[in-house]
């Protein structure tokens, strides 16, 4: 499988660079023709005597076939052909023409004495880097042949071709036939030095550009692996079960690792047996083994000591206790490391290959970040289940008697136990009232210690506020009108939505809309409003004409329980938790909050909320 | 109705079963008492009820819901209505019906919800109204 890739990248690779270059070739060609043209009518304007017939001949040959190709590289190029032969047909057929052409030119120049000698160099350079050493030097040596049968036949004397002269000179001082041969030796030399150096180079270069596509590739690799394994954290950080967390990286690790199998074994909590919990691609039977006791595997054992375990092939050596059970499963080799955070360790996580030493070193170092990122996603998971779990015992344990005597108090207050006096009615009157404070209070305290832990869980999303505050503001109409106020409430059309949960809304809108209503005095006022500061945010802000904050109490406004002194002698009912609450929520939303404050003439409370618009840096 | 209503409280906390058992025998219905989820079982076993009124959370969390669950399952027993009395709405308030979807993906088993602490005039006007057959089984409003 990889290595038919690595051909296939290989292929493309150097087909791209042989397409290039065999444009640029037509291209360069354009140039030599009318170069070569061009230098004619100049040798004609200075008098020369050259067969111009053949010659111009020779350039409309090559413009001819230049059109040819011309077309057959557009063909190739919109047909791109996968396979490199068809480039390299036409980089021969190419460099034969041209090879050809310059022979007939050379031969009509003057033979080996030709002034266009030289260009057959750069002919064998061009060959040498399109195509393969042994095609090089092939065409080296024919050149040569050829060559060396014009100075055997000297067609000059055969065709009765004229030698160049300018007037009565000689373009070229003529050369005795020996004088020829050494002429002819030398430059089949260079020729060949220059076929040498150009195929050396050439190797080299290609060796380089495996290596770099090698590397490429292995990067690709990699890449993928580690986005894979985001993907992967990204995932198991949504579950809110340690089952389904452990499910979830078991079939993921498989997948990434490419391996058949995956499991998870959990330690009991003595640390002495460990249990499959959860497995991907092993067989029920398989994980349906008794618990394996630590101290008896030897295996296991280091691996929860901490140490990597990789078996390349399990047939040769006496790993198991049970070796047909786990070839029976198809398993070869193995990779095992313990799940640790810190210190403690959770278990140990395997991966399984039906191949012999499927496991590189590269790869176990990936699958032991990849451990400890699970590792710390089941224990982080489990922490935030105790907690939970811890808070909604709590909650129960804490509201049931609260609970239990109001129903009791009821009774009293309703007359099912008979008449009270005065005096009793006013008692448990006052038991009713210091009931349900302690009731808000527990309510607000387990609110504020979950409220972390149950909206993180919960991804945010835009929530409309204008609508989340409308639907509250009946409740609110109303306490006002019996309390005698002014309730105001103004709503921005059009407002951007926020990005946060419903339920974090409402406990900022709640809060500090009853705050208000609570500390402002009958025929005082209250306004509520909701505007845009920008696409980024948005405004909620409460004014009222109420009792104030002293300003010493302005930076405690924010501490759990605190409660200013004139709030406490005016209402007697509140926790002290409420504008904690808000501020924690708040800071969930990356929202702000500001309180401004005049005693005796009123509180202005501005919060941002930050819009859907908004980066959220978190 | 001529015979005298038949109401069963499930409840494991006796403060609550006896404020309840007080407030419905003012009105002169019979009542009876189970603590436990497994005990209610056996009481309706005995004897079906006209009304249930039942606690949420017990032992568990879910105990309630699992009874009234099973309750729904019965043919024989679809039929009672079921008061729920818990602290319930309020924890949903809270943490956001989403929290609650595992156990709301069934109809709802239960008649009616009221809410703790109990308040009496509430709880004869829901008693009443479901020994009336005011509430549709099985669905909640």
């Amino acid at each position: 499988m990889d290595i038919i890739n690595d051909t296939i990248k290989q292929q493309i690779f150097f087909r791209k660079e042989l397409r290039e270059r065999v444009y640029w070739f037509i291209k360069l060609r354009w140039v030599a023709a009318v170069i070569g043209l061009a230098g004619l009518a100049a040798a004609r304007l200075m008098g020369l005597t050259l067969p111009l017939g053949p010659l111009v001949g020779i350039v409309l040959f090559i413009i001819g076939y230049n059109i040819i190709f011309l077309l057959v590289g557009r063909r190739l190029l919109s047909t791109r052909p996968t396979e490199v032969r068809p480039y390299h047909i036409f980089a021969h057929v190419q460099i034969s023409l041209d090879i050809i052409s310059l022979f007939l030119m050379i031969m009509f120049t003057g033979g080996l004495a030709s002034p266009l000698l030289i260009f057959v160099i750069f002919h064998i350079v061009l060959a040498g880097m399109l195509l393969s050493p042994v095609s090089c030097f092939g065409y080296t040596f024919m050149v040569l042949l050829a060559l060396g049968a014009l100075l055997l036949i000297n067609p000059q004397g055969l065709l009765h071709l004229e030698t160049i002269r300018i007037g009565s000179h000689f373009f070229f001082h003529q050369l005795q036939h020996h004088e020829l041969i050494i002429s002819y030796l030398i430059f089949a030399m260079a020729l060949v030095v220059a076929a040498y150096l150009i195929t050396s180079v050439k190797v080299t270069l290609r060796a380089k550009g495996r290596e770099l596509l090698h590397i490429s590739k292995q990067l690709d690799i990699s890449n993928t692996k580690l986005l894979a394994l985001y993907e992967m954290i990204k995932e198991i950080g949504t579950k809110t079960r340690l089952q389904e967390l452990m499910d979830s990286a078991t079939h993921s690790a498989a997948r990434i690792m490419g391996v058949k199998a995956c499991s998870i074994k959990l330690l009991d909590k003595d640390k002495k047996y460990l249990e499959f919990a959860s497995s991907y691609g092993l067989s029920q039977e398989f994980v349906a083994i008794d618990r394996i006791e630590v101290d008896k595997s030897t295996i296991n054992r280091q691996i929860i000591e901490g140490s990597l375990y990789s078996i390349g092939n399990l047939d040769e050596e006496d790993y198991f206790q049970y070796p047909n059970d786990v070839r029976k499963e198809g398993v070869v080799s193995m990779l095992c490391l313990p799940l640790r955070v810190g210190h403690k360790t959770l278990g140990v996580f395997c991966v399984y290959s039906g191949e012999s030493n499927y496991f590189s070193a590269r790869d176990a170092d990936f699958f032991s970040l990849m451990t400890d990122l699970i590792a710390l996603a089941m224990e982080e998971l489990s922490q935030s289940t105790a907690k939970t779990w811890f808070l909604n015992k709590t909650a129960h344990q804490l509201r049931s008697p609260v609970s239990a005597v109001m129903s009791m108090l009821y009774l009293l207050t309703k007359g099912y136990l008979g008449s009270l006096t005065v005096q009793q009615q006013e008692t448990v009157a006052r038991c009713e009232k210091r009931l349900s404070i302690l009731r808000d209070t527990i309510n607000d305290l387990l609110k504020l210690a979950s409220e972390n832990d149950e909206s993180r869980r919960q991804p945010f999303h835009p929530v409309n506020a204008a609508a989340t505050l409308q639907a509250m503001i009946p409740i609110y109409l109303n306490q006002a009108e019996q309390k005698g106020l002014i309730f105001e409430v103004r709503v921005a059309a059009e407002l951007p939505q926020v990005l946060g949960l419903e339920r974090l809304l409402d406990e900022i809108f709640t809060n500090l809309i009853s705050n208000a209503i609570k500390y402002t005095a009958a025929g005082g006022r209250v306004l509520v409003s909701l505007s845009r500061e920008s696409t980024e945010k948005i405004v909620f802000k409460v004014e009222d004409t109420g009792i104030g904050i002293p300003e010493s109490d302005l930076n405690r406004l924010f501490a759990e329980f605190f409660r200013a002194e004139n709030a406490r002698s005016m209402v007697e009912e509140g926790t002290g938790l409420g504008l904690a609450i808000v501020k924690e929520v708040l800071d969930q939303m990356n929202g702000t909050i500001e309180v401004t404050s005049q005693i005796g003439r009123g509180t202005t409370v501005i919060c941002l909320i930050p819009t859907r618009y908004q980066h959220v840096i978190s | 109705m001529a015979t005298i209503p038949d109401i069963l409280i499930i409840d494991d906390d006796r403060d609550l079963v006896n404020s309840v058992r007080i407030i419905l025998e003012s009105r002169n219905y019979h009542v009876r008492a189970a603590y436990n989820g497994q005990e209610g079982y056996c009481s309706i076993e005995e004897k079906i009820p006209d009304l249930i009124i039942l606690d949420v959370m017990m032992t568990t969390d879910t105990e309630g819901f699992d009874l009234a669950y099973k309750l729904r399952r019965n043919p024989k027993y679809v039929n009672i209505p079921i008061l729920m009395v818990t602290g319930f709405t309020q924890r949903m308030a809270e943490l956001g019906p989403e929290n609650f979807q595992h156990i709301l993906s069934e109809d709802w088993p239960v008649s009616q919800f009221l809410e703790k602490p109990i308040d009496p005039e509430q709880l004869l006007a829901a008693a009443e109204a479901l020994l009336m057959g005011e509430a549709s089984h099985g669905h909640h409003q």
